[in-house]
């Protein structure tokens, strides 16, 4: 095995026990890049030497005895949407021609503090403002589309071309890409990870959250970005942990690393009757109450449940989006418009014409659903559900039409399904759970109560032991 | 679309009071997708709010968990 497709746990471990030093790694993960960037572009700018140099200072600080954890010495990619000092954050877009960030974000701070080696800036759909990502390819089929925004974070992660990246998340961003090339996706409680220094496509709906070939490994990188130092007083939404109760199990944890038992006794998977599996794939529905019916074999207790207020979910999600996302960028719409490609373009220019009443009744629309998915959540500790209704499509492939005849745009079916974690803010994490006859990867999400990521990474983190133990036998 | 929904110069003229100023080459795709996105969202209406108020976004710690594990 070579040290760019070691899971960045094993990476870690290895480095804390000097048998892997940080520079051949970032070597090994800069030539996988080299070789497979041309093929899959999830790359805007690759910062080779300023890797190599941040690896060598890794690897000075472990040889010293100063050795910050499992972060230390590991290489990773930012969407190009995370500004890091003294760098373009381009948001794959012409408009951010010329940009140079002047401070860092403060989830590449926090990176930074743990000593992770940033090896470049990932593709993002222009702004984040779409499901395919099209200047980037799918890691398991190069006809295919990568899935979006954070296309460029997720398909190098599946191809070795970085041991984690962060992704941002407004409808699915983190997650569809995930699921479609087959990776880890966590998009957290929203206000546990700072936005400060992360361009935004809609405030009140936008997280940040790491992409990773494990569970364990969207667990280490989860810790270090929450670090516990809690409130971020330059993002408004930034959850602020002294306010929590300490005592509770859906405070923010210190380590968020699942513990090896893979039992689930005692654990409630909400299994939905209605809206998941709804127009989806059988092959994909199949893998998913495959996986489903795995967690019950691990002792999880599985419970029927009703999602509520699906006719509104969709309409919800456009109203909140699509007049935040045209506010943000109201100033370059006016002044260079032609520069934004010609999709976004349209939804910028259409998002100023939605009426205030509209927006304020899809935030009255969140309350109700809110208060619905607490309600829900009190029924059982999860949900377990496809993340996307289908595998990757063709590149350039516009709709979908399902068994029934009807005929559904790619981009609203890939955020069908993820929208309900945007809106309600709680926590859901896109694990693979098989292939498709095609060979395409398929995801299935978990979604948790508000702050109750550990519960998403210790049932993920047992599914995943599941399929190792298989494996090996 | 509804009969309410407007043609493109109607849109060329509100996306004027927004301070945007639309080519006549736009007028036609930006009215198309606004009315698109018009038609989504108009089912919100359906919904009886009665007082309910705005979440102008989520905030963890509201809600009382009451988590088993």
């Amino acid at each position: 095995m070579q040290p760019y497709e070691l899971s960045l746990a094993a990476a870690a471990d290895a480095i804390r026990e000097r048998r892997l030093s940080p520079v051949e790694l970032a070597d090994s993960v800069l030539q996988r890049i080299a070789q497979m960037q041309p093929r899959l572009q999830a790359y805007v700018t690759i910062s080779a030497e300023r890797a190599r140099r941040a690896a060598r200072e890794a690897e000075r600080e472990i040889v010293a005895g100063r050795h910050r954890g499992p972060l230390h010495g590991i290489p990773m990619g930012l969407k190009d949407l995370i500004d890091v000092a003294g760098t373009p954050t381009t948001a794959s877009s012409q408009v951010r021609a010329g940009h140079l960030a002047r401070t860092d974000s403060t989830v590449a701070t926090r990176l930074a503090q743990a000593g992770a080696v940033l090896l470049g800036k990932t593709h993002t759909h222009e702004f984040a403002y779409g499901l395919t990502t099209p200047q980037t390819h799918n890691a398991w089929d190069t006809d295919r589309i990568a899935g979006g925004s954070s296309g460029g974070s997720a398909v190098a992660v599946a191809a070795g071309m970085a041991t984690f990246a962060l992704g941002t998340d407004t409808g699915g961003s983190i997650r569809v890409p995930s699921a479609l090339n087959g990776v880890v996706g966590l998009k957290p409680t929203y206000g546990l990870i700072p936005r400060h220094g992360v361009t935004s496509l809609s405030w009140s709906l936008d997280h940040v959250g790491p992409i990773t070939r494990t569970v364990e490994d969207a667990a280490l990188v989860l810790t270090a970005l929450t670090a516990l130092t809690g409130h971020d007083p330059q993002d408004a939404a930034s959850l602020d942990f002294a306010s929590l109760d300490a005592a509770s199990p859906t405070t923010p944890a210190a380590d968020y690393r699942p513990t090896a038992d893979p039992d689930l006794t005692g654990l409630r998977v909400g299994v939905p009757r209605n809206y998941y599996f709804d127009h989806t794939d059988p092959e994909v529905e199949d893998s998913v109450r495959q996986a489903i019916n795995r967690l019950q074999a691990l002792g999880a207790r599985l419970v029927e449940v009703e999602i509520p207020m699906t006719r509104y979910i969709q309409a919800t999600q456009w109203a909140l989006m699509v007049p935040e996302a045209t506010a943000y960028h109201e100033g370059t719409l006016r002044t260079v418009p032609e520069l934004y490609q010609a999709d976004v373009r349209t939804l910028l220019e259409a998002g100023e014409l939605m009426p205030a009443g509209d927006y304020l009744r899809a935030q009255r629309s969140r309350t109700l659903m809110r208060q619905e998915w607490t309600r829900l959540l009190r029924q059982v500790d999860v949900i377990a559900a496809p993340t996307i209704p289908a595998t990757a499509v063709k590149a350039g492939q516009e709709t979908i039409t399902w068994a029934d005849g009807t005929v559904e745009g790619v981009s609203d079916a890939y955020v069908r399904l993820s929208s309900p974690a945007n809106i309600t803010g709680i926590p859901s994490l896109s694990i693979p759970v098989g292939q498709d006859t095609a060979g395409l990867p398929i995801g299935m999400q978990l979604l948790g109560r508000p702050l109750g990521e550990r519960v998403l990474l210790r049932i993920g983190h047992a599914y995943e032991q599941t399929l190792e133990a298989m494996i090996s036998l | 679309m509804s009969a309410a929904q407007p043609t493109p110069p109607e849109v060329a003229r509100w996306a004027a009071r927004a301070g945007l100023h639309l080519p006549a080459d736009r007028h036609t795709e930006v009215a198309a997708v606004a009315n698109h996105i018009s038609s989504v969202v108009e089912i919100l209406r359906e919904l009886d709010f009665g007082d309910t108020p705005p979440a102008i976004a989520y905030r963890a710690g509201q809600e009382i968990p009451d988590a088993a594990v």
